[in-house]
Formats: C-alpha cells, structure tokens, sequence
C-alpha cells in the first residue's frame, strides 16, 4: 500500500495534489472533460519525469488525450521508445471478450515488472479507464474483487495506479460503495483524499 | 430534532467516521442522480451504526411501505420515533436541506444506537438531503439550459426563416417593378431553389419556362382533368403535389389567371423552396392582374371608340382616343356587319372568331359586339369572301355572312357606312341569298332602289304588280311572292326554281298558276315579267328598310308545310 513518510511526493499534476508511491487511487468524474481533466495531467507529469505510463482506455478516441498530451511534449516520441504505452481495454482488460482477475493481474506484472526490471524505469503510473465493467460480458462481476486484489500488487513496485470511474456511467449506489472500499485513496472534485472507506484486501474479499 | 447536535464525547473513532461522511458526502455532490445518492447512504449506514435501512421514504415518491409512509405523514418533518414489526427501537431522520424536505430515511435495530451512531445517523440524513437538493437544483438547471438551447435553435431556425423569406421576397419584388413579367418571375423563383420553373395559364399552355430540360412538346392536360387539378389545387391551403410537380395558383379575388409550378420529381424542394414557391405565385398573380387589367382598358377604350364612331361623334374626340390606342383612324375605313354562329350559338366564341379571323387576314382590329353580331371597322380593302371564309376556319363549322359598307374617307362617313352594311345584311335575309360576304357597292339595282327619295313611289309601284298577291299571302299565309321572286330570279327554270324553294315540281306549277290567276298577268311576256321582277326586288329593299334585324332562319327551314300554297 502507501509508502512511508520519507517516500518522497509524486506529481499529479494538479495544484495541491501530490500522490505517493504505492497509491491505488479511485477517481470519480462526470463526463469525458472531466476525466481528461485528471487523466492528461497525471500522464503529461510522468512523462516529463520520466516515468513509464501505461494508459488502458476503454473510449476509442484516444487521440483526444494524445492531442491534449502533445500539446507540451512529444507523444509520439514516447510512445516509440516506449515510454508511454497507450492501448484499448480490450486488449488489456478483455482479451477474448471476458475479464479475468489472474489474467490482468498477469498483465499488470508483465508490463510493470517488464519496465522495471528489463528496461530500467524507477517508477510506473499505470490509468485504467474502468467503464469497460459496465459491458455486459463474462467476468465483468468481478470487478470489486480485482481492485482488491490489486492492493496486494502495488506494493511489490514502485508505482501509482489509477482507477478512472465515470459517475455518468457508473450509476449503481451500492456498486460505488464497494469501489469505494477497494481505494486506499479517492480523488474527488479535485481533492485526493485518504478513504477512510477503505477495506483492507483480505477483509474486503470475505465480504466481496 | 433539527439541528446536528454533536455529542460531547469526541472519540477518535468517531472523528473517523466524520471523515468517511465527508466523503461520502462529496461523492453524493459529484452523484449524477438521486437513485445514486440514495443508495450510496443506504450502502453507508450499516457501517455507520448497528442498525439496518427499513427505508428510504421520498416525499411525492410512491411508497414501498404504506403503513410507513402513513406514520410518517402524521409526524413532523423533523422526524422521530416509528414503529416497524419485530424492532424495539426505529427512527425516521429527515432528509433535509435549507432548499426543502425532501423525505425520510427510516432505520431500525434491536436496541437503540449509542448517541455518536445516532449522530452520525442524522448527519448522513443531512448529508443526503444537502445531496439531493443539490441534484435537483443542478437537474433544474440543467433542464432551463436545455430548454434555453431550444429556445435558441428555434429562435435561430425562425430568423433564418425570416431571412430566407426577406431575401425571396426583395428578389420578386425586383422582379415585379422591373416589368420582367412572367419570365423574370420563372427566372428568378428557379434561381431562388435551384429547380426548374414552368408558368402555365389555366389550360394548362406553357407561358414562361427557366432552368434546363425544357419538355419539347410540353405535355397538356385535357381540360376536364385540368379543371380538376385547378379546384384541388384552390382547396390547398399550400402548393399542391401533383406528380412530380409542386403547383401554386395566381388568383387574385379567386379567380385563377395562371399556375406557377416547381418540376421536383425527387421531392427535394423543403420549406425554402415551397416559400419561394408560394411567394413567385403572389408576384405572378400580380403581374397577370396587372396585364389583364391593361387589356380589358384597352378593350374598353377600343369598345368605345367604335361604339362613338358608328353613332357619329365629332373629330376631335375620335381621333384622340385613337391616339391613345396608337391607332390611325384617318386611313380609309368600310365599316362590316357580321353574323353568324358555330356548331352551337355562343356569341363570344362568334366574336372572338371575328376578332381572330380579322387580325390574320387582316383586316382590321377594331370591333365590337352587338348582340349576335359583329361590327368590324376594316382598315383595308380585304377579301370579303375569304375573310368569311376565315371566320368559318376559326368557327369549326357553322355560318357566316357580312355585310359591307361602303368606304369612309372621314371620321363622319362611318355611321353611313354601318348603315349600309346592316341593310345588306337585312337584304341577305330578305332575298334569301347564300350565305356569302355583300358589298353595299355591289347591290345594283336594290342600292339604286335604297337610294330613291320618294319611297311612296316605290310602294305604288309594288301595289301596282304584285299587291294582289301581297294581299292573298296575308290572309291565306301563302308563298307566293317568294315563289315568283325565286321563278324570276332563275329565268324562269322550273328545276331551280323548285329546288330553291324545296317543294314538288308540281307545287311549283300549281303556285305559278295561282299567281297568274290573282294577277291576271302573262309570264311569259318579257314586259311583265320585268316589271314583276323588278317589284319583288322593290318589296324586298323595302321589306329590308322597314324591318329590324331578324334572326338568321335555319337552312331549308322555309316553303314547308301542307297548304298547297306554301307546298
């Protein structure tokens, strides 16, 4: 989970923001103005820390974020050496049209341990856009137990990861609660917050 | 209770647990609606205290539990204590805001919450409420802007409309002062929608055309099916669809003087193009009142002018009225009468054969009519007979028969000449002649007789041979001047003479006999039978001079019936 005291802060982008190594963070925003409004600065600040970024998106245009992106840096130039990876959610959360939670924690390892171990980044922001979960495919319902699930794995890296939720789209009360829990960390309105919400992942998967 | 009393004993936890309401009351702001809100404080409430959700009651929102609902009718807003089966202790916690009350959220447990979970209880009702206030005012807000969007698009559509209309109307309003007519309207209604333009007048004939493919021939409808595209067309209170044609009517005052039509096979044209349509017809039904209102002027002034000359009128007056026609009345003149009918009798298709006829010939355009009659006032010495026979062509069929005057060198002769060519129309009747085209001039001995001053004379002398027989046709209804008329006429010749008359050889010789006992005479002298010729023809010129104009008799309608002397 979060790293001590002595971590020093990570960049989010935004004023007064600053996330720390180990964060598992849940982000709730209305709209796709709102979700660049988040997404494109966390990515633009790793890039220029040279961070490796990797970016699911579950919205086929992402040319809205590498257009925004690359209004300050060189997109393309990150992307072709590797720096940046941006691809679609069903490759990275749906291959072969279901969700499974080894599979993607599989991914997760590879690309994260690969960037890591192989070539040579200190420290990795992964995004995920998450509204792939409102599809009515197999697997989807174990959403709540992947996030869980993922807090085990943000330690074992340094990194930051960031879960993308749309409130537009994601309308289930109950659901949000539960999402809710999997996040040691929430931004919301701009304020990233410690969830007092959070469940540890052993408690939260009895429940889940 | 109505305001959030916090207890005085703070734990850390419950500090704590502030701080989950805090966000969750922040996730409740950035909620998208009120289901959201309401199920995320549900989800919140087991962890905020022992005790489980009965319900969330909304106020206007029908209830799932009625007996619930009832209770919390007769409670105050600020809620309170409930009874729900099987809990000792259940509490309703309004869901309130300073903007209204919106409902309540009713809990129960076995035994009563400490007063930290009571507290946090009511804040997260608090919390809701503040939500769900804040959702409606955004819904609120977001409805207004809607409906200003609306507004806006509407108000954007209407000016747009009002500025397509503007531009429609200058551009056929320059159209109509430029004196462009027909074709300027079908030039400038296919340049406003970019299709092709026809102008058509009631029967359906092609007056203007604009834009390409021009039909070649142009179709036409019969005129019973045009009729009946015209009424459709005049009930339609927008252009009407026919084919893949769009029409508009130019009636002015209802009645229908041409057609305007959008060739739009594709059922392109939109509002724009039905506007532009419907303007074109406005401008054209103008315009053709306008031509039509000059011509019927024109008609009248030239109605008038004939109606001055043939009762006589003085110079000055005549001739400036001609000025005003840009007609020269000072070229020689003989003044016609004409009469006849088609197939059927209808005097304005009579007329307007002779109006026709006249101008191809030509022989004139000044005339008017006077009952069945035509009176043409000829600026040329035409082919009488072929004139005749033109207003024949133009009839179809029928009869026609002109009388002639003789030539007017000035203003003052044309009441002389019309009288001449009345009576020898009068004499055409009166002598039985075919029909054919008689000149005044060439009248011989009935204008010598016409031309006798002493008409006393005349009578004596019409006494002196043929008053017996005179006498007897009147009081026997007999034939038999007409009979010695046509006998002498044709020389005497039995076979023509009958033939004329359409009765038996033998009725013929049965009459002559009769004839030659009444009178006493011998036909076969050349004296007497000079003298008797010439009579018959006196008594016709004075049967033509005494008489009004009388009704053409139809052919071979004479000599019929069963006294031997009209045999």
């Amino acid at each position: 989970m979060s790293s001590g005291p002595s971590t020093p802060a990570v960049s989010m982008g935004r004023p007064g923001v600053a996330i720390s190594p180990g964060d598992h963070i849940c982000a709730f925003y209305r709209g796709t103005e709102q979700r660049d409004e988040v997404l494109v600065p966390f990515l633009r600040e790793g890039i220029l820390a040279g961070d490796k970024c990797i970016c699911v998106m579950d919205d086929p245009d992402t040319e809205r974020v590498t257009g925004s992106l690359s209004q300050s840096l060189d997109v393309e130039r990150s992307m072709r050496t590797g720096q940046f990876d941006l691809m679609c959610s069903d490759l990275a959360y749906l291959p072969g049209g279901c969700f499974e939670v080894d599979s993607m924690l599989d991914f997760w390892e590879r690309g994260v341990g690969t960037a890591v171990h192989t070539s040579g980044f200190t420290f990795v922001r992964a995004v995920g856009e998450m509204t792939w979960a409102l599809r009515d495919l197999p697997g989807v319902e174990h959403l709540v137990s992947y996030e869980a699930r993922l807090n085990r794995f943000l330690p074992r890296y340094p990194q930051v990861v960031l879960c993308l939720y749309d409130l537009e789209r994601f309308t289930d009360g109950q659901v949000l609660m539960e999402l809710l829990r999997t996040h040691p960390k929430v931004l919301l309105s701009g304020q990233l917050l410690e969830n007092p919400w959070y469940v540890e992942p052993d408690d939260a998967l009895t429940v889940a | 209770m109505t305001e959030l009393e916090i207890p005085h004993q703070l734990g850390r936890g419950l500090l704590s647990t502030m701080r989950s309401l805090l966000v969750l009351g922040q996730l409740m702001t950035e909620s998208t609606g009120e289901r959201q809100i309401l199920e995320l404080a549900a989800t919140a409430v087991p962890a905020l205290a022992h005790c489980r959700v009965v319900s969330i009651e909304r106020v206007g929102a029908p209830s799932q539990t009625p007996e619930l609902a009832a209770q919390l009718e007769r409670a105050t807003p600020g809620g309170g204590a409930v009874e729900v089966v099987d809990r000792p202790w259940a509490w309703a916690y309004p869901l309130g805001s300073p903007s209204g009350h919106f409902g309540h959220l009713v809990v129960a447990a076995e035994h009563e919450p400490t007063n930290e979970e009571q507290f946090l209880l009511r804040a997260l009702a608090q919390q809701t409420g503040a939500a769900l206030a804040n959702q409606r005012l955004h819904a609120q807000e977001q409805a207004t802007a809607s409906e200003l969007s609306l507004v806006n698009e509407r108000l954007r559509g209407t000016v747009g409309a009002l500025e397509r209309s503007m531009e429609i109307h200058a551009r056929l309003t320059a159209v109509a002062v430029s004196g462009e007519g027909r074709d300027g309207i079908a030039r400038a209604v296919h340049e406003l929608t970019g299709l092709p333009v026809a102008i058509e007048d009631r029967y359906g004939n092609l007056r203007a055309w604009a834009g390409p493919n021009r039909p070649d021939p142009y179709p036409k409808d019969p005129a019973s099916r045009r009729e009946q595209l015209l009424r459709r067309a005049l009930k339609s209170p927008r252009p009407l669809r026919e084919g893949g044609n769009l029409l508009a009517l130019a009636h002015p005052q209802g009645d229908v003087l041409g057609v305007i039509l959008l060739v739009d096979p594709a059922g392109a044209a939109g509002e724009h193009e039905l506007m532009a349509l419907e303007h074109g017809a406005t401008i054209l039904a103008m315009e053709l009142a306008r031509v039509r209102s000059l011509a019927e002027s024109e008609l009248r002034i030239r109605r008038d002018l004939v109606d001055e000359l043939l009762t006589g009128t003085d110079e000055e007056s005549a001739l400036a009225r001609a000025t005003a026609l840009d007609y020269d009345l000072q070229r020689p003149h003989r003044v016609l009468v004409i009469e006849g009918h088609g197939r059927t009798k209808d005097n304005d298709a009579f007329f307007q054969a002779v109006r026709h006829a006249a101008r191809e010939e030509p022989a004139g355009t000044l005339l008017v009519a006077r009952g069945a009659q035509v009176v043409l006032l000829a600026d040329c010495e035409a082919d009488w007979e072929s004139l005749r026979n033109a207003v024949m062509r133009e009839l179809g069929g029928g009869r026609a028969r002109i009388g002639v005057g003789e030539r007017c060198e000035r203003i003052a002769d044309f009441p002389r000449s019309y009288g001449q060519a009345r009576l020898a129309m009068r004499l055409l009747a009166t002598a039985e002649w075919d029909d054919r085209a008689v000149r005044f001039d060439d009248l011989g001995v009935y204008r010598l007789l016409i031309g006798n001053e002493s008409l006393g004379e005349v009578e004596r002398f019409v006494q002196q041979w043929i008053g017996p027989l005179l006498a007897y046709d009147q009081q026997r209804s007999a034939d038999l001047v007409r009979t010695l008329s046509h006998y002498l006429d044709r020389g005497g010749k039995y076979e023509a003479t009958a033939a004329a008359l359409i009765v038996h050889r033998n009725t013929l010789k049965y009459r002559l006999q009769r004839i030659r006992q009444i009178t006493g005479l011998d036909l076969s002298d050349p004296e007497v039978c000079f003298n008797l010729q010439l009579a018959t023809r006196a008594w016709h010129t004075l049967t033509a001079l005494h008489s009004t104009p009388w009704p053409m008799p139809e052919k071979g309608s004479s000599g019929s019936g069963d006294d031997p002397d009209r045999r």
